[in-house]
């Protein structure tokens, strides 16, 4: 059996919730830890390729958004509302500012667009240090340990289960979202504006849509981070952790959302593996994402795609197509066999 | 000024060649047909609606699509996927709908990809429609963007230079599609091309623009015999 035949059967995904269901078995408190933090970072990741991978757009302001999440999911818990809800409010305020940041998206394109939204991460972070009554400014503030139906989740491990739920649920819902028209108008988008208004696409609708979902991803994935790290301050949503968002897409595979879960996979656990080198944390992601630029521009989704390892629905956008007849219509041979002429490939491709 | 004073009607369910040589406004008028393009002047109406000022995007709805001459495809998606974006308009943005398949009717996408399966079986490229476009012949991309224009069942096709780059076989079997898809379908179609035997074949009406005018309208072979059509466009002149 290929070993992507493997990934197609269904006991992949039977075998996968088994994996997630056995993890807190085997692991320590530290290791806990740190696998709570790549679920938070699919999440985040799930964001930044929303809008960066799918939509194309060259927005950099999810560390706001994430920030955004994180503060307000701390503080409405504070208030004893429960963490669900807590995590929802945290994904919603981050979905309306990415809508209002998302406005000058509608006219500006590019460079233009990646600079006003890292102008905007940095006013985030300002905001955020010197908003003293509300963030508790520089020294950060702790986020509280939050209590999901009436049990104290006091424990990495106990606190695995909430972000687990959490993640599974939103990445089922990421994946059923870009295997529908939204998917579709997204990457329409990103390849040819025009083409996709010609075929009934909405631009600036779909492009607002694309940014409140990516805000949302970003703040949810916040708010588990902070619950999480049980301790936020401003500077964990500064220009690194917006390396850190381009680095998950860009290892991951641009356009690949099951990328973006490698990449998490790969990116969190690095800076552990690395510990002793820890001063050297910002220049290993530099030369880890000029690496990947140079040699892998495809990401692990692409390599491991081009090696036939995962098959390319999973990879791509987690979604199979069901096809039966094709085969068929192959046997019985097409009306017009179209791709029969050799002047067929001419030089226009 | 590319287009200038021009005036067209194009009957409901007829072939209406449009042809020139290069330069002549040909795309131009197209794109403001299909509304990429702002007129400065007069109207255009659809099916008895003025559509001057309706943006790109909801001309689609309304039954008009195109393609390209240059083709325009996603080039790292499948066949399959391409065409599924020229059904935007007819799956609900309702997200419950959409996107969980949540309604009395089941899932529109489901209903989409068995438009685009049809579709791509009737243009004889259902065997690739799981491929993806890189790696493909021109003939396959030209016939899946035209898979794309046709998913929605337009009523109003406009096709910009469909036959080019396409083998002699590949352009006969364009020749026969068009004529089924204005009869079996029931689209109106308006062919820009260069290769005037297809344009004659296919077409009830032909159109001949010259800097940015319409120089000649009406039946093919009445029009190819026009003397201002052989000076304009064929370069020849009568008395040669």
């Amino acid at each position: 059996m290929r070993i992507s035949a493997f990934f197609e059967t269904r006991w992949f995904p039977a075998l996968f919730l088994l994996f997630l269901l056995v993890i807190p078995l085997t692991t320590n408190n530290y290791f806990q830890f740190v696998i709570n933090l790549v679920l938070c970072y699919v999440l985040i990741g799930f964001g930044q390729q929303l809008i960066l991978g799918y939509a194309g757009q060259f927005s950099f302001a999810n560390a706001a958004f994430m920030g955004i999440g994180a503060y307000t999911t701390s503080i409405i818990f504070t208030l004893n509302v429960p963490i669900l809800i807590a995590l929802m409010a945290g994904g919603l305020l981050a979905a309306l500012v990415a809508c209002l940041v998302g406005l000058p998206a509608l006219r500006l394109s590019r460079v233009y667009l990646a600079l006003a939204t890292i102008a905007f991460g940095e006013m985030t972070t300002w905001v955020l240090t010197h908003w003293n009554s509300v963030t508790k400014g520089g020294d950060g503030m702790y986020s509280p340990v939050p209590v999901f139906f009436g049990y104290s989740l006091d424990t990495d491990t106990e606190r695995y289960f909430l972000i687990a739920i959490v993640c599974f649920v939103m990445v089922m819902i990421a994946q059923r979202m870009l295997a529908s028209k939204f998917g579709r108008a997204f990457i329409a988008i990103r390849e040819n504006e025009m083409v996709a208004s010609c075929n009934g696409i909405n631009i600036p609708l779909y492009k607002t849509i694309a940014f409140a979902l990516s805000g949302f991803y970003a703040g949810v994935g916040g708010g588990l981070y902070a619950i999480a790290v049980n301790y936020i301050v401003p500077d964990n949503y500064d220009l690194f952790q917006l390396v850190i968002h381009f680095a998950l897409v860009m290892v991951g595979g641009l356009g690949s959302m099951y990328g973006v879960i490698v990449g998490a996979l790969v990116l969190t656990t690095l800076p552990e593996v690395l510990r002793e080198f820890q001063h050297y944390q910002e220049m290993t992601y530099g030369v880890l994402l000029i690496l990947f630029i140079v040699f892998i521009p495809r990401g692990l989704a692409g390599f491991l795609k081009d090696r036939r390892i995962l098959p390319r629905e999973i990879l791509v956008h987690g979604w199979k197509e069901e096809i039966p007849h094709v085969r068929e219509a192959a046997k019985t041979a097409a009306v017009f066999n179209v791709g029969a002429g050799a002047e067929d490939r001419g030089e226009e491709h | 000024m590319a287009v200038d004073n021009v005036s067209m009607n194009i009957d409901r369910g007829c072939i209406h060649g449009l042809i020139g040589p290069n330069g002549a406004g040909k795309s131009t008028l197209f794109n403001a047909m299909s509304g990429l393009v702002p007129i400065k002047q007069g109207s255009i109406c659809f099916e008895g609606v003025d559509v001057t000022h309706l943006p790109v995007h909801l001309r689609a709805p309304r039954g008009i699509r195109r393609t390209f001459q240059h083709v325009q495809l996603m080039e790292d998606r499948t066949v399959l996927e391409n065409v599924l974006v020229g059904m935007h308009s007819s799956i609900s943005t309702n997200p419950f709908k959409s996107v969980f398949g949540l309604g009395a009717e089941g899932s529109p996408d489901k209903a989409a990809r068995e438009a685009a399966r049809e579709v791509l079986q009737f243009l004889g490229i259902g065997h690739i429609a799981l491929t993806e476009m890189g790696g493909l012949t021109i003939a396959e991309h030209r016939f899946a963007e035209l898979a794309r224009a046709l998913v929605a069942k337009p009523r109003l096709l406009l096709l910009d230079e469909p036959a080019a780059g396409l083998s002699l076989r590949s352009t006969e079997a364009l020749d026969t599609l068009l004529v089924r898809i204005r009869d079996e379908w029931g689209a109106t179609i308006v062919l820009v091309e260069h290769r005037i035997d297809l344009v004659l074949n296919v077409s009830d009406v032909v159109t001949v623009l010259d800097n940015g005018s319409i120089i000649a309208s009406g039946r093919g072979q009445d029009v190819i015999e026009d003397p201002g059509v052989k000076r304009a466009y064929l370069g020849v002149d009568e008395e040669e």
